[in-house]
């Protein structure tokens, strides 16, 4: 199976002298194309950061990262944007949709960045809408929708432009359960249908269970790294 | 989605905020629409006032008459002038100078005499309008005289009053003359006020036994040509003659126009200024508190050049916004001003003169398409350079503190 995402001895250090914080150490990770994996772990274990690292919003302070082929580490930052804007999709733990924009517009904000004509974002949108179960919502600003609506907002965003990768940063933790099952379903239908990379932050054992693969981290190292039934607990 | 319509969105974020700084533009615009629209008003009333009433676009003298006032430097040609002037559609009008001593009664005082042509000055100049009291020269010579204001003053010579007119001739002889004034002149400058005595060229060349000399030809187009091309046409009729603009004639005048534009520019540079800082602090405290979203839109792959491009914008719909209100109020404004100005009669009891020159005490403004325009448009560019430094600070967020930022 193809890699989408590799890390080779990654580390990623914060702050200085006695204060410095290693996020990350020494991690090597390899997801593979069309994965659903899940990286669970205490509180500070470095979830976050290794989702950023592997997004190109944070740099790490040593290893090498590859996505899709394209080493990350060795990109400049206007290469780092469109590898986000082409090939990596965002979902948040605070769903960070822009309140300016209504439900339509966000989810069509990536394909706009790409330049795709309007009457083409169009249909994409309004079908990708329908997919994340908000027919109808469409002209609805962020604050007329519920935090369950608002993440199938981000989803749709996320998903908009096909990318190789959607990095999600705990997309299920500011929600409900039922509505976290429901977006979970969602997530997981979109990576079967449009064989879509996942790769979720999580604290949720049910995030954990469904996902194909599990890493765990500790310390800013990976604990386990394998199909979630053979976790001890 | 339109990036001038988010841009519209995110400014009403802070809608209190929005519209201090829109009224701030707004009021920037109307004022500098205003001010300049009175001070193109004032240029426009002072060179008028200057080529319209004497002077004229352009005016053809002997070489060296200028210099020297001289009854014998004299146009060779003044008919030729005259036609060529007329076939090209410009008005001209022949004037003869002398100068003499006038007495009404037991006063007297020093004037300078114009023998002029009535008709082909009613045609050509604004001053047969200029009256104070009394009437200007009928066309048929009457041994009747116009007096600048200051002299009929000091002649205590009224409308009526019989003045005495004593010159030395061209012929050396000493002329003298009664005269009967028929009207005098509102201010209209310091030479015709102070010493002006305008009298029919016919009486003229028989007070100063003249030969038809004629001492100066004034051109005025009524604003079909400019000067320098009335001065031009002169030329080709002139031979040796000198033919000066108004510019040249009145160097001060014209240094005075421009200086208006100076004036006008550093005005404008304070209001602009004022405007601009207004915008980059509303610019920055709306950057300030969007951090957080522009990290997620650079997490999503905008481009740095991209959110300085929205952030632009957003300062831009600001200004089109603002400006439009200040160009409405300004242009009320500038309409009204237009129309009824401003009376200065009570600072000034007679009519203002400025190097010579007079004004009209209602002082009107001048309003065009450039002076609605110019403000506006510089508006514009001020707003979004205020607002690149602000866009500057968000294009070069961290995404990832961005997004963390509270």
């Amino acid at each position: 199976m193809e890699a989408i995402v590799q890390l080779e001895d990654v580390a990623k250090d914060y702050g200085q002298g006695d204060l410095t914080v290693h996020a990350l150490r020494g991690v090597d990770l390899s997801i593979q194309k069309g994965d659903l994996a899940a990286v669970a772990g205490p509180s500070g274990s470095g979830k976050t950061t290794l989702l950023n690292v592997i997004g190109g919003l944070d740099t790490p302070s040593a290893g090498r990262v590859w996505v899709d082929g394209k080493e990350v580490t060795q990109m400049s930052r206007s290469k780092l944007s469109k590898l986000r804007l082409n090939r990596i999709g965002f979902v948040f733990q605070a769903y960070n949709l822009i309140p300016v924009l209504t439900a339509y517009e966000n989810a069509e904000y990536v394909l706009m960045l790409q330049g795709m004509p309007a009457k083409e974002r169009r249909e994409k949108v309004m079908d990708l809408l329908k997919q994340v179960g908000l027919e109808g919502m469409d002209k609805r600003f962020p604050r007329e929708l519920s935090g369950g609506q608002q993440q199938r907002v981000a989803i749709a965003r996320a998903i908009a432009a096909q990318p190789a990768l959607v990095l999600a940063d705990e997309p299920t933790a500011n929600v409900d359960s039922k509505t976290a099952a429901a977006l979970l379903d969602l997530m997981v239908r979109l990576n079967e249908e449009r064989q879509a990379t996942f790769l979720f932050s999580t604290h949720d054992q049910n995030v954990m269970k469904r996902s194909k693969r599990l890493i765990l981290l500790k310390d800013g190292m990976i604990d386990h790294n394998g199909k979630p039934e053979n976790i001890e607990h | 989605m339109n990036t001038f319509r988010i841009g519209w969105r995110n400014i009403w974020r802070n809608g209190k905020r929005t519209w201090i700084t829109v009224v701030a533009i707004a009021l920037n615009t109307a004022i500098l629409i205003v001010s300049y629209a009175l001070m193109q008003g004032m240029m426009v009333d002072m060179v008028d006032n200057a080529t319209r009433m004497v002077v004229g676009d352009a005016q053809v003298h002997a070489p060296g008459y200028r210099l020297d006032q001289s009854m014998y430097k004299c146009i060779k040609e003044p008919e030729k002038i005259v036609d060529a002037a007329r076939k090209a559609g410009i008005q001209a009008a022949a004037r003869s100078y002398g100068f003499g001593l006038i007495s009404s009664g037991s006063k007297s005082a020093g004037g300078i005499f114009w023998g002029v042509d009535p008709a082909a000055e009613q045609k050509s100049f604004e001053l047969s309008k200029h009256m104070l009291i009394g009437e200007y020269l009928s066309a048929e010579p009457g041994k009747n005289v116009v007096l600048g204001q200051k002299l009929a003053k000091s002649l205590h010579a009224d409308v009526g009053s019989e003045i005495v007119a004593v010159v030395q001739a061209a012929d050396g002889s000493l002329g003298n003359e009664l005269f009967t004034v028929c009207g005098i002149l509102k201010v209209a400058g310091e030479k015709i006020d102070r010493g002006g005595a305008i009298i029919h060229r016919a009486d003229f060349e028989e007070l100063f036994v003249s030969g038809g000399r004629v001492h100066e030809i004034a051109l005025n187009a009524w604003g079909k040509l400019s000067a320098e091309e009335v001065a031009g046409v002169a030329s080709v009729a002139a031979g040796d003659d000198e033919v000066k603009t108004w510019k040249q004639l009145m160097p001060l005048l014209f240094e005075m126009v421009k200086m208006f534009d100076v004036a006008i520019f550093i005005f404008g540079l304070v209001f602009f200024l004022a405007a601009g800082l207004g915008v980059m602090n509303t610019m920055l405290m709306a950057t300030y508190e969007r951090i957080r979203e522009f990290g997620i839109q650079k997490a999503m792959g905008s481009t740095p050049w991209r959110i300085m491009k929205d952030v632009s914008i957003e300062a831009f719909v600001m200004a089109v916004f603002s400006t439009l209100i200040g160009a409405a109020i300004g242009v009320a404004a500038g309409l009204y001003f237009q129309e009824y100005g401003i009376n200065l009669e009570a600072m000034a009891r007679e009519t203002i003169t400025f190097s010579g020159i007079a004004f009209d005490p209602l002082w009107r403004a001048t309003l065009s398409g450039k002076i609605v325009m110019l403000p506006v448009f510089v508006m514009w560019i001020i707003c979004v350079v205020a607002a690149l430094y602000p866009a500057g600070k968000a294009a070069r967020l961290n995404p990832v503190r961005a997004m963390t930022h509270v």
